[in-house]
């Protein structure tokens, strides 16, 4: 039996993806080629464009195709400061950012950047007025995340797009969490760059896109051979890029129905959880319903992450890419929230795919109640 | 054709010792030269010579470095037990010192002769100043700096040729593999096993590694990094095979059944009962521990005593005198430290007490097992045991 919970992790490919990615291994042309095998694989790469456009919800603009979500973050970061950053010395972005947000914004402050992190109310989403009145005449950028990945808060951008009509300061909104789930999240949000990731949304790894908004013009991180609008030069991927187009045109199509299927399932994972003995949620006010956190305080998240896998329930502490490695530390984004460190320790994110079921959150819960209530016996944690 | 040779300890070895430990020696020199299928290794007269007929010398050397009962090694010149044969490999010498050091003006060398054939008709002494005088004559930018030359130029008069070289590159020292038997190492995935595994390799100890894994408390990745520790010992040894017991029910018997200050010292004579078990089982003469005094708690001496009751085999501790900055040295330099510094948690730290006993006494021990299903436990833990073999790419 698997039991995938880890959707905010990555996605299985979309049997679409895998069927579209069979037929395309016959497109091998280099899309900067003159003759016809690099004319077809050239229109097999602006078709994927446009499916991602339209999955966005947005109209012009351009769709510059990245190695991922990370790389689309740092482009639009490093990408707008390097082309406007005369226009000032101060940056916004929120406590509860992803590394590849956040990091980005600590190399900043070592280079002499004035940067404000806005910190999370106790319940893990952010006011937009508590961004906006950060901003100053001099800010040249202000960063938000659409979706939390590890708590699944529901960031007001679409407000502070609003607030920062008519001032000079640029927005960018990292929805690598919100692509494909919320309808046109791109639409919604209404910053004017904003970046996706492919395997979150069942295509594969290695591929991802950053959008501009009409007339932004923003620097290259990577100089050569002028693909991509000369914003990201180098070979393009089209394998993965006819593969993102594929996943987006689907996932778009039936956005708005998995949605409210989602919410269903969150309500129902949400109770499940909390009448577990021991078991805190951390629901904030508005959020996705695709991501749930709970912590067990007095366990030890990576312990649970184990029990639950052995009986064959695949989910995650925090984030993916902050729970193991060099970097391995407690949750950042939790943290921000002024979490007890015990409450921190003992975190789970659960997170749902379109594919999820409600027998399979049923059976979640009911492996996650005998797990720890297992655990909490070995380890003698009161409950 | 190019030659090495390769020297060994063989002063310190008499009898049949000594055969033993040429045969095997020449053995595992011959299995490390397997990627090299022009490379040739023959015993001559208390060396190895290595005759290379294409491949380049610096591979081979560094591939044999790694071969334990090798002192040291020199890629040499062959030449007739002519004068102007060594007259002219010493030039030679001279000529490639030259060319990998340009910025030297005035280079000085010495000649250091060796004569084991005592009938060649002229003595040490006589043949340095013949082919010093030599190479003074040919290269006239070189001097003779007997203290602190540049380079030496050492000659070996021996009963058939002689040999000429500059480089003496050192060895590992100690036994060839293979050559002591085989031992149970008690294998975790931190910095002092695999060192304490490496430095009984290399008195030629055969390793058959144990490592007790505690899934979920440990993660698959914590035995994927003992896994790579396996094979890293490997790559030393030619050949090591990995038992993995099966940990948990063990270790949660003992959090049931025992009073938290003695976890450890009890969970440590469990592994070293389950690791006894497996050597009757596969034949294994000693085991080997990581342990060194007084590290951290459950390292003193009264710990170990409590710990080292449960077993008659003799337990080897290696890095008993050891520091720990000597002991991360070490695992650097044999490549094993970058693997045991990744983070994930191995079972030690999991169930670690907030007061565990440093000095626990034997008697307390014992009765803290007395509601411990030890046998069974143990039993149990040996049948769910399974086992996987690592070998030096040239041995598979």
């Amino acid at each position: 039996m698997e039991l995938y919970l880890d959707h905010a992790a990555t996605t299985p490919l979309l049997p679409e993806v895998q069927e579209a990615l069979t037929a395309a291994f016959a497109v091998y042309g280099n899309p900067s080629s003159l003759h016809r095998k690099g004319v077809e694989a050239e229109q097999r790469v602006e078709q994927a464009r446009t499916q991602v456009m339209r999955a966005l919800g947005v109209n012009g603009g351009r769709l510059v195709f990245t190695g991922g979500g990370t790389e689309a973050n740092n482009l639009a970061i490093f990408g707008t400061l390097h082309r406007h950053g005369g226009r000032g010395r101060h940056v916004v972005t929120t406590q509860i950012e992803h590394p590849s947000v956040l990091e980005c914004f600590r190399a900043l402050a070592r280079q002499g950047w004035e940067v404000t992190f806005v910190p999370p109310e106790t319940d893990g989403t952010v006011r937009a007025d508590r961004i906006l009145s950060a901003v100053r005449p001099d800010t040249v950028l202000v960063s938000v995340m659409h979706v939390n990945n590890e708590t699944g808060a529901l960031l007001p951008v679409a407000e502070v797009a609003q607030g920062l009509r008519g001032k000079r300061t640029l927005f960018h909104v990292d929805g690598i969490q919100a692509f494909g789930k919320i309808p046109w999240a791109g639409r919604a949000a209404g910053a004017d760059l904003y970046t996706l990731s492919g395997h979150k949304v069942g295509a594969p790894k290695g591929v991802g896109a950053l959008y501009i908004r009409p007339g932004l013009e923003i620097d290259p991180l990577l100089y050569g051979g002028g693909q991509e609008h000369g914003l990201r030069s180098g070979t393009e991927n089209t394998l993965g890029i006819m593969a993102l187009g594929v996943a987006a045109e689907r996932v778009a199509s039936q956005a708005a129905a998995h949605w409210r299927q989602a919410e269903a399932l969150c309500d129902l994972l949400v109770q499940g959880l909390s009448v577990i003995p021991g078991c805190v949620v951390q629901r904030p006010v508005v959020a996705s319903p695709y991501i749930v956190s709970a912590s067990f305080p007095g366990l030890r998240g990576e312990v649970l992450v184990h029990a639950c896998e052995a009986q064959g329930l695949y989910v995650s502490t925090g984030s993916a890419c902050s729970s193991k490695g060099p970097k391995a530390h407690d949750s950042h984004v939790l943290r921000a929230m002024g979490k007890p460190a015990a409450d921190v320790q003992g975190t789970l994110r659960f997170s749902l795919g379109p594919q999820t079921t409600r027998a399979d959150i049923e059976q979640a819960l009911q492996i996650v109640r005998e797990q720890t209530a297992w655990l909490s016996q070995q380890l003698r944690v009161r409950r | 054709m190019q030659h090495i040779v390769v020297r060994y300890g063989e002063m310190s070895l008499k009898g049949k010792n000594r055969s033993d430990f040429e045969r095997l020696l020449l053995r595992n020199v011959r299995t490390a030269l397997r990627p090299w299928p022009d490379a040739r290794a023959e015993r001559v007269s208390g060396r190895i010579l290595v005759t290379l007929q294409e491949t380049s010398l610096e591979p081979v050397l560094a591939r044999l470095q790694r071969v334990f009962g090798v002192i040291s090694l020199s890629p040499v010149t062959v030449t007739d037990l002519q004068l102007e044969a060594f007259q002219q490999a010493a030039i030679q010498l001279l000529r490639e010192y030259e060319s990998q050091h340009p910025d030297r003006s005035h280079p000085t060398f010495k000649i250091e002769v060796k004569r084991t054939n005592k009938r060649f008709p002229l003595r040490s002494p006589e043949i340095a100043d013949e082919v010093g005088g030599a190479c003074l004559r040919a290269l006239r930018r070189w001097k003779v700096d007997v203290h602190h030359p540049d380079i030496t130029v050492f000659l070996h008069i021996r009963d058939a040729e002689a040999h000429v070289y500059g480089r003496v590159v050192p060895g590992q020292g100690g036994m060839p593999a293979g050559s002591a038997g085989r031992a149970g190492l008690l294998l975790s995935g931190g910095i002092d096993s695999p060192v304490a595994g490496w430095l009984s390799m290399k008195r030629g100890v055969e390793l058959e590694a144990i490592h007790f894994h505690s899934f979920p408390f440990t993660s698959e990745r914590a035995l994927q990094k003992v896994q790579t520790l396996a094979q890293t010992l490997a790559d030393w040894g030619g050949k090591v095979t990995l038992h993995t017991v099966h940990f948990t029910e063990v270790q949660t018997a003992i959090r049931q059944h025992c009073p938290p200050p003695l976890y450890i010292t009890v969970m440590r004579r469990m592994m070293l009962r389950i690791a006894s078990a497996l050597a009757q089982q596969h034949g294994l003469l000693a085991l080997i521990t990581g342990e060194s005094l007084g590290q951290v708690a459950s390292q003193t001496l009264e710990s170990l005593h409590v710990i080292n009751a449960v077993t008659r085999l003799p337990v080897l501790r290696p890095l008993i005198g050891s520091d720990k900055l000597e002991i991360i040295e070490l695992a650097r330099r044999i490549g094993t430290y970058e693997t045991s510094i990744l983070p994930y948690e191995d079972c030690c730290t999991l169930f670690v007490p907030p007061n565990p006993r440093t000095r626990p006494r034997l008697a307390e021990t014992e009765a803290a097992e007395a509601k411990l299903a030890v046998d069974e436990l143990v039993a149990d833990a040996v049948a769910r045991t399974t086992s996987q073999v690592f070998l030096a790419p040239e041995w598979a």
